[in-house]
């Protein structure tokens, strides 16, 4: 199973080059049954790193194109009269997916926004009375565009804190732009992935997860780090009790990544930035985008011991 | 952690002053040359301070205790013992204070001035000193303060106001042991420091002994009555008994030690009081006749004197009961007796004759004796501190030619008289009255009133007393030497400036009465609150107890606290976490000597990591360690230490020897 993980992630590295913690990252975010927020300028792979991911787990895939006249029945699907059969019948809206990718959700109304925040939320949604399932694993990608922010609909910090992560791709290394430029299409990639999981090997192992040992030091660390944050002047508001779950949660996930069935520091450590960086504001500036500097800050301060 | 380890300017002042005031009680026992040591290496130090001289080397030093040692043994005959250990204590405090260069070294001085602070108490326990030494202990506690504290490094005030606030702070636990704590025996007999200098009675006496005694000042003990104070004229407090006269001098006889009871049967009131002496270098104890005492070690020798096993080195507090109606041996021991009659063979023949005379004249025993005081009362006799010199013949000389004399002279001759007409009579040596303090309702005994008196035995009657200086100087007995020697202006001739010269001065005197009332309730109260007297008041406290409920109890409440201490310090409840954290941080002390340092947010496994990459040598053994710490720690392995243990020796032995600690850069 384990080299199964292992193979998952050399196939998708193989398609976005140079890219692997930012990878590694994405899959633990799945494992750890979370979603995921990409927040980068159009074109440094985000759709390429959402398809790689459903191929090779084997998921269904679907993309929504947030844009400002995108409606919650876009998203979650509408009923539409069949004539022949004289009655309303579902047609299910993309959601239906097992991973979605949301493109652009800020473009979107907040109406739209919350359709789909959600569904995330409660894994099902209801509409026109009827509840429905959404597929089990359901696992969104949702993309943003940190520049031209004209005309758009920031997420707001209550939905934020919905995403478990929230990963950045950035420029490749010359090396890996290099073997991008040299080789096919990545494109033309996709479509030769092979899913290495199937849906009860991807279940066993994401239930494998909550079953990583954490110990009461290791506790006590995530403890010291979420107390850093509400004690401490510089910031502007302290972490949640569901921030610190997915802390723990995506410690686990990482650990298993990293064969390991306990959670270290270091752990926490590894995916602290990303799980955190989207949920704290600088007390100085709480619009602003001050997480990266505290979340360092708490990796440099904090005791780890 | 890096902080300079240099000492700072705060400390040192406050040392500098703290040596001053901790030498200040030793001066009257150190030799001069200490002195002279102690400004030159202050001198010097302030030098060094004010950055115009060095350091001494390693020759100066080693000079400089050499001399010392060389010093103390030339001006003490010995490097050991009580009074050459406080010269060498105080030469070590003044040295290292020169060589003072570390905090370390700061803290040791500091630690040895406490300890000379408590020394001074070996020479003196006055209420004066006790109260001085809080000066030095603050000035002490100061200079700690502004050794650990950087933030009051640059100003001594708020050190001092901070050392004295502990101080007070301390005063409640201070009282509590003061009172409860109970008062051990000493393990090892430390010899007084100075027994040689004590003025007092000794076990011998000629006249010039007990004229050498009346020009000092000094108490010999003072003595609180139950009641009124008898009258004056009754308060012979006899210390010992001379029966052996050799022509010249009188002495106690060696039977006097033998351990007998003398048989005596209480008559009339008793008379209750407690007496707090000076220290004599004696073993007898001062009473009134008859005197019973429930202290310890201490019994009623055959003469009736009150003896106790040790010398009285340090002040002694104990309560007598005296009968002073009694009577004394009424049948009389044949060797007692015997010894009551010993006279030298030959020498003084007309006190002889004269006795012989007398006898014949007086055959009762009785007669005698009244026939003797009036000859002293009727004849012109003179009382004098400043008596004309006899010859060789000295009872004769003085009878007959001289007749000028004091107690001594008169105790001896009568004695003498008595004898060689046949009836048993001895010496006896004490003193006589005391000043009354109104203030603290006392009597003060000093050795002027040392005193001297006869008593003879007579069948049926037992012995009985009687003063013959009563016959010539009344008002001795009846006020006291000054006015004895009011004519002769003779009264302390020698201390001009004795407050007691000015006993007529109202102020001053009451003053003087005032001051010695203090210092009496400080010897009774505070230096007297030992062992019977301690027990006795946690008795009248908490009903009957006895030394080994309160050793119990206090031992229990001890172990109680402590063991509560102990449990809030460790925490056994988190002790094996505690423990591995403990032995990271040895771990992590290890690798610093080799500049590898942990940042805090550093986990253990990145830690090493960086550690092997640093010290690829002992990759093997600081993964080892490293490994099975974050299995202890993180995968719920097995906690036990020892693997830890284990594996940071094998690192401590892997990695190359280095001294120098993680703390300097």
């Amino acid at each position: 199973m384990r080299t199964k993980l292992e193979a998952c992630q050399s196939a998708v590295n193989q398609v976005l080059l140079g890219k692997e913690s930012q990878v590694r990252l994405a899959l633990t975010c799945l494992l750890a049954r979370g979603h995921l927020l990409i927040e980068d300028l159009p074109g440094m792979g985000k759709t390429t790193l959402s398809h790689a991911l459903a191929k090779v787990l084997g998921l269904s895939f679907q993309r929504i194109q947030f844009t400002s006249d995108l409606l919650p029945g876009d998203i979650l699907g509408t009923s539409v009269f069949d004539k022949d059969s004289g009655q309303f019948v579902f047609h299910p809206g993309p959601i239906f997916a097992e991973l979605v990718l949301a493109d652009e959700i800020n473009r979107a109304t907040p109406k739209s926004q919350s359709a789909l925040l959600e569904a995330m939320e409660e894994g099902q949604v209801t509409i026109e009375g009827a509840t429905r399932p959404l597929p089990e694993p359901f696992f969104v990608i949702a993309t943003q565009n940190p520049v031209s922010q004209g005309g758009t609909f920031t997420l707001p910090e209550s939905q934020l804190d919905r995403f478990l992560m929230r990963l950045s791709l950035g420029y490749p290394a010359k090396a890996a732009e290099k073997a991008l430029l040299l080789g096919d299409s990545r494109r033309s990639l996709l479509p030769r992935l092979e899913p290495i999981f199937n849906h009860s090997e991807l279940a066993s192992i994401q239930a494998e997860v909550p079953k990583i040992r954490a110990s009461d030091a290791l506790i006590d660390y995530v403890l010291r780090l979420v107390e850093a944050t509400r004690s401490q002047p510089q910031f502007a508001w302290g972490l949640s009790p569901r921030a610190s779950l997915a802390l723990l949660a995506a410690a686990r996930a990482w650990a298993l990544l990293a064969e390991r069935d306990y959670v270290i520091p270091e752990d926490v450590q590894a995916v602290l930035p990303s799980v955190v960086g989207h949920r704290l504001r600088e007390r100085a500036d709480p619009s602003g985008h001050g997480g990266g500097a505290l979340v360092q800050w708490l990796l440099r301060e904090v005791p780890a011991l | 952690m890096s902080a300079p380890i240099s000492i700072p300017r705060v400390s040192l002042s406050w040392l500098l002053v703290a040596q001053v005031l901790v030498i200040i009680p030793h001066l009257a026992h150190l030799p001069v040359w200490i002195i002279a040591l102690w400004l030159g290496c202050a001198g010097w130090r302030i030098q060094i301070f004010r950055m115009r001289a060095r350091y001494p080397n390693a020759w100066a030093k080693a000079g400089l205790m050499l001399g010392a040692a060389v010093g103390v043994f030339v001006s003490r005959g010995s490097l050991v013992g009580l009074d050459a250990g406080v010269v060498l204590l105080i030469a070590a405090f003044i040295l290292k204070m020169l060589e003072m260069h570390t905090r370390r070294d700061a803290l040791v001085l500091i630690f040895l001035g406490f300890f000379a602070v408590v020394t001074a108490y070996l020479f003196d326990d006055s209420i004066q000193l006790a109260l001085f030494s809080l000066l030095p202990v603050t000035t002490l506690l100061a200079a700690l303060i502004g050794l650990q504290q950087s933030g009051l490094a640059m100003r001594p005030w708020p050190t001092a106001r901070l050392a004295a606030g502990l101080l007070v702070q301390a005063l409640p636990l201070m009282l509590l042991l003061f009172v409860f704590f109970p008062r051990l025996g000493p393990l090892w007999s430390l010899p007084a420091p100075h027994s040689k200098g004590v003025t007092g009675l000794s076990d011998s006496m000629a006249p010039a002994d007990i004229a050498e005694l009346s020009r000092s000042t000094a108490l010999a003990f003072r003595a609180s009555f139950e009641g009124a104070v008898p009258p004056r004229d009754q308060l012979y407090w006899r210390a010992l008994t001379l029966e052996r006269f050799d022509g010249r001098r009188w002495s106690q006889a060696s039977a006097a030690q033998l351990p007998l009871a003398p048989a005596w049967e209480k008559r009339g009131e008793p008379l209750r009081y407690s007496i707090v002496m000076q220290p004599s270098s004696q073993r007898w104890l001062f009473g009134l006749d008859v005197a019973e005492t429930t202290l310890d070690q201490a019994r009623q020798m055959n003469d009736f004197r009150l003896q106790r096993q040790q010398p009285v080195e340090r002040s002694l507090l104990y309560q007598v009961t005296s009968w002073p109606q009694a009577l004394r041996e009424p049948a009389g021991t044949a060797t007692g007796l015997r010894r009551a009659l010993q006279l030298p063979a030959t020498g003084d023949p007309r006190s002889r004759v004269w006795a012989a005379e007398l006898k014949r004249r007086y055959p009762q025993p009785e007669e005698l004796v009244q026939a003797l005081l009036g000859h002293f009362n009727r004849e012109p006799y003179g009382y004098t501190l400043r008596p004309p010199q006899v010859g060789v013949n000295s009872i004769d000389d003085f009878l007959f030619e001289t007749r000028n004399g004091f107690c001594a002279h008169y105790a001896g001759a009568m004695t003498f008289v008595l004898r060689a007409a046949g009836i048993p009579a001895r010496v006896v040596a004490g003193y006589q009255g005391g000043e009354y303090n109104p203030s603290g309702n006392y009597l003060q005994v000093r050795q002027f009133d040392a005193h001297a008196w006869v008593e003879y035995w007579q069948a049926g009657r037992g012995w009985v007393s009687v003063d013959p200086t009563f016959q010539v100087a009344p008002e001795r007995i009846e006020q006291g030497l000054e006015e004895a020697l009011a004519d002769e202006q003779s009264f302390l001739e020698s201390s001009p400036f004795s407050p007691l010269r000015y006993r007529q001065l109202g102020w001053l005197n009451q003053l003087r009465l005032s001051w010695d009332s203090l210092n009496y309730g400080w010897q009774r109260w505070v230096l007297g609150y030992q062992g019977a007297q301690q027990l006795e008041t946690l008795q009248r406290w908490f009903g009957r107890i006895d030394a080994r409920w309160i050793a119990l109890s206090l031992v229990g409440g001890g172990g109680l606290l402590l063991s509560l201490l102990a449990l809030w310090l460790f925490k056994p409840w988190q002790r094996e976490r505690d423990l591995q954290r403990r032995l990271f941080q040895r771990f992590e002390q290890l690798l610093a000597r080799h500049a590898v340092r942990r940042a805090p947010g550093e986990g253990a496994r990145a830690y090493a990591e960086r550690a092997m990459q640093a010290l690829p040598e002992q990759a093997q053994a600081i993964r080892a360690f490293a490994a099975a710490y974050e299995a202890q720690q993180y995968a719920g392995g097995d906690a036990s230490v020892v693997d830890l243990r284990m594996h940071l020796r094998a690192l401590r032995r892997a990695l190359p020897w280095r001294f120098t600690t993680g703390r300097r850069e």
